[in-house]
C-alpha cells in the first residue's frame, strides 16, 4: 500500500493538465448527483403526496410539495383503510408482519448458521455434494414449489397461520442463507478449529464458544437479508396467510390495487410509505452490511 | 483425526437441513412435476391422465396467454439488462470519482431495500395520466406528452421495466463496484502512465476482466425477471386486458384464479426449466473458474 501512495503523490505533483482532469471530475460529480437525484424521485413524490390534502392532489402537479402538510392520510393508512371487509387499516398487517418476522428470523438464522458450521468445518464425505445440491435449489422459482408447499402445510394443520408463513420463509431462504454462513465459516483458519478440538473436540461446544462469538459481521449481514426480505415477500404471505395472517404488503396491495371505492391518493401513498419504512431504516442504518449481504450473495459459487 | 471426537453430532445437526432438502425442494418438485400429469383441478387428484397424457402441456403451448407471457420475459430480460449497462457506468464514474461514493452509493442502492409491491404502486402513481408526470410535462409545456405507457398494450411492459431497472440498478452497481474495486491498482497506474485514452481502457482492458462479474449479474438478472410477478402485479396487474402476464404471473393466476392446480403445475415446471437453461452455464462457469483457480494455486 505504501509503495502505491508515494506513485499516487507522484502523479499529483507532476500533472500535465491539473486543470483539465479537474474539469471532468466536476462533470462527473455533477452526473452522477443528477442520476441520483431522479434515483430519488419515486421516494419524494411518495412522501409529499401521503402529505397532501386530497384536493391539492387532484389539481395534478405531481412534483409539488404540499401546500398544507396533513397528516391526514397517514392516520387514515394507519388505522381505517380497509383490506376486504375489514378496516382497520394497515397496523393490522403491521402487526402480522411482525409475529412472521421473528419466528422467520429464528428458523433462517438458526438452521443456516448450524447446517453452514457443520459444512464449512466438519470432515464429512458428502458435504461437497450438498452444498452443490443446496446451490442448485437457492434458485428455484418459488412457483415450482408452492402448490406442494400449500399441500404440506394444510396437511399439518398450519395453514392460514403465521406459522405457516414463518416456516416456508424459513424453508425457502435456508440454501441461500447456508451458503452464505458456509462461505464466512470456511475462512476461519483450521489451527483454531484443530485446537478447539483437541480441547473439547464437541461440536455444539466448538460452535458455541467459537464460532459463533467470531459470527457478529455475518449475522448481522443476513439478519438484514431476512429482515428485508420477509419484510417485502408478498407471495408467500398472499398464498400461505390465508385471511388470518396477511402481512403487511398483502393488506397495502389489498387496499390500493384490488380495493374499490374512491381512490385516495394520499391515503394510498402512505400506507405505501409505512409499509417499506422498516426495511428502508434498517437499509439507512446498517447500509454498510447491506452492500456487503449483497455482494455475499451474489459473489459466492 | 478429529472423526473420532465428535462423529454423530455434525451429522445429526445436518438432519433438519437435509430434510427440508428433500422434501421442500426435491420432493416438491417432483410433486409439482407429477401433479401436472395428473386430473387435479382445485383440489388434488392423484390419477395419472393416462388417455389424455400431455394434456396440460398441449393446452399450455396452445394457450396465447403463456405466449404472452414467455414473449414478456424475453422482452423484460433484454430491457432490465439496461440496469447492468447502468449499474456498470455508474460504478465506473463512482470509482473515478471517489468522492461521495459512500453517499452515491446508498442514495442508487435504496430502491433494492423497498418491496416490489410499493415500487409498483409508487410507479404506477407517477404513471397517473391525469394527476401524474403526463400532466407535468404537459403544464411545462409538451403538448403532446404522452407517459401513460401503462394503459396501453404495447407500452405497459416499458412502464415495468422502467420501473424494474429503477429497482434493480443499484444491486449490479454494488456487484460491479466490487469487480472494479478488486482489479489490481497496479494496472490502474500502468495505464495511466502508457496513456491509453480512458474508452480503451475499460473496452479493452477492464470489461474483459470483468467478464465473470456481467455474466454472474447476466444470470442473477435473468433469474429474477423469471421469478416476476409483485410488481407487474401492483402496477399493471397482468393488463391491459393479458397483455403484461409473465410466466410467474401465469402460475399464480392458473392456481389461485382458475383454480386448475394441474394447469399451474405444468407451467410451474415450465419455469423450472427455464430456470435452469439460464442456470446451467453459470453452475459449469463456476465449477470451471474453481478448478482454474486450484490449479493456479497448485
Amino acid at each position: 500500500m505504501a509503495n502505491i501512495d508515494i506513485s499516487e503523490r507522484e502523479f499529483k505533483h507532476y500533472p500535465p493538465k491539473k486543470k483539465k482532469i479537474k474539469g471532468s471530475s466536476i462533470i462527473t460529480f455533477i452526473f452522477l448527483a443528477m442520476i441520483a437525484l431522479a434515483v430519488l424521485v419515486p421516494l419524494y413524490v411518495i412522501i409529499v403526496t401521503s402529505f397532501k390534502t386530497l384536493d391539492q392532489i387532484t389539481l395534478g402537479r405531481i412534483f409539488d410539495l404540499p401546500t398544507t402538510w396533513t397528516f391526514e392520510g397517514w392516520n387514515k393508512a394507519w388505522s381505517e383503510v380497509c383490506s376486504g371487509m375489514t378496516c382497520n387499516g394497515v397496523k393490522a398487517g403491521f402487526f402480522t408482519s411482525i409475529k412472521i418476522l421473528i419466528p422467520s428470523i429464528a428458523i433462517s438464522v438458526g438452521l443456516a448458521s448450524i447446517t453452514g458450521y457443520a459444512l464449512a468445518l466438519w470432515k464429512i464425505k458428502w458435504a461437497g455434494s450438498f452444498l452443490f445440491v443446496l446451490f442448485i435449489c437457492a434458485f428455484v422459482p418459488f412457483q415450482v414449489i408452492m402448490i406442494p408447499l400449500v399441500l404440506i402445510t394444510a396437511k399439518l394443520g398450519i395453514y392460514g397461520t403465521f406459522w405457516a408463513v414463518a416456516i416456508v420463509h424459513g424453508v425457502l431462504s435456508m440454501p441461500f442463507l447456508t451458503l452464505i454462513f458456509r462461505n464466512f465459516y470456511k475462512d476461519i483458519p483450521p489451527e483454531l478449529i484443530n485446537a478447539a478440538l483437541m480441547d473439547s473436540g464437541s461440536f455444539w461446544r466448538i460452535f458455541g464458544e467459537i464460532v459463533l462469538p467470531m459470527s457478529g459481521n455475518i449475522i448481522i449481514v443476513v439478519l438484514i437479508l431476512v429482515i428485508t426480505g420477509v419484510w417485502n415477500d408478498f407471495l408467500i404471505g398472499l398464498t400461505f396467510g390465508g385471511f388470518g395472517a396477511q402481512p403487511m404488503t398483502v393488506i397495502l396491495a389489498n387496499t390500493v390495487i384490488t380495493g374499490t371505492g374512491a381512490v385516495r391518493y394520499n391515503v394510498d401513498m402512505a400506507a405505501a410509505l409505512l409499509t417499506a419504512l422498516p426495511p428502508l431504516i434498517v437499509y439507512f442504518a446498517l447500509g454498510k452490511f447491506f452492500v456487503q449481504g449483497i455482494s455475499a450473495g451474489a459473489i459466492k459459487g | 483425526m478429529a472423526i473420532r471426537y465428535s462423529w454423530m453430532s455434525p451429522r445429526l445437526a445436518l438432519i433438519p437441513a437435509m430434510v427440508i432438502t428433500a422434501v421442500a425442494f426435491v420432493g416438491a418438485i417432483g410433486w409439482t412435476i407429477y401433479i401436472s400429469f395428473t386430473k387435479s383441478r382445485r383440489f388434488p387428484n392423484y390419477d395419472i391422465y393416462w388417455e389424455n397424457f400431455w394434456r396440460q402441456y398441449k393446452r399450455l403451448f396452445n394457450d396465447p396467454n403463456w405466449e404472452t407471457s414467455i414473449n414478456n420475459l424475453i422482452f423484460m430480460t433484454i430491457g432490465s439488462a439496461l440496469a447492468i449497462l447502468f449499474g456498470f457506468i455508474l460504478a465506473v464514474l463512482v470509482n473515478k470519482e471517489k468522492t461521495g461514493e459512500g453517499v452515491f452509493r446508498t442514495i442508487y442502492l435504496y430502491p433494492l431495500a423497498v418491496s416490489f409491491i410499493v415500487a409498483g404502486i409508487v410507479w404506477r402513481w407517477m404513471f397517473n395520466p391525469v394527476l401524474g408526470i403526463e400532466n407535468f410535462l404537459i403544464e411545462l409545456g409538451f403538448e403532446n406528452a404522452s407517459f401513460n405507457w401503462l394503459a396501453h398494450k404495447d407500452t405497459a411492459m416499458w412502464g415495468v421495466i422502467i420501473a424494474i431497472v429503477w429497482h434493480g440498478m443499484g444491486f449490479y452497481l454494488a456487484l460491479m463496484l466490487a469487480g472494479l474495486k478488486s482489479i489490481n491498482d497496479e494496472i490502474w497506474n500502468a495505464a495511466k502512465l502508457d496513456g491509453i485514452s480512458p474508452w480503451k481502457f475499460y473496452t479493452e482492458i477492464v470489461i474483459p476482466m470483468l467478464k465473470f462479474t456481467f455474466l454472474t449479474c447476466a444470470i442473477l438478472l435473468s433469474l429474477g425477471v423469471v421469478k416476476t410477478y409483485d410488481i407487474v402485479l401492483a402496477m399493471t396487474g397482468g393488463g391491459p386486458g393479458t397483455s403484461s402476464w409473465t410466466p410467474a404471473y401465469f402460475v399464480v393466476n392458473a392456481y389461485a384464479t382458475r383454480g386448475n392446480m394441474g394447469y399451474a403445475s405444468s407451467a410451474a415446471f415450465m419455469m423450472l426449466l427455464i430456470t435452469f437453461a439460464i442456470f446451467l452455464p453459470l453452475v459449469l462457469l463456476t465449477r470451471w473458474q474453481t478448478k482454474r483457480k486450484e490449479k493456479e494455486a497448485v
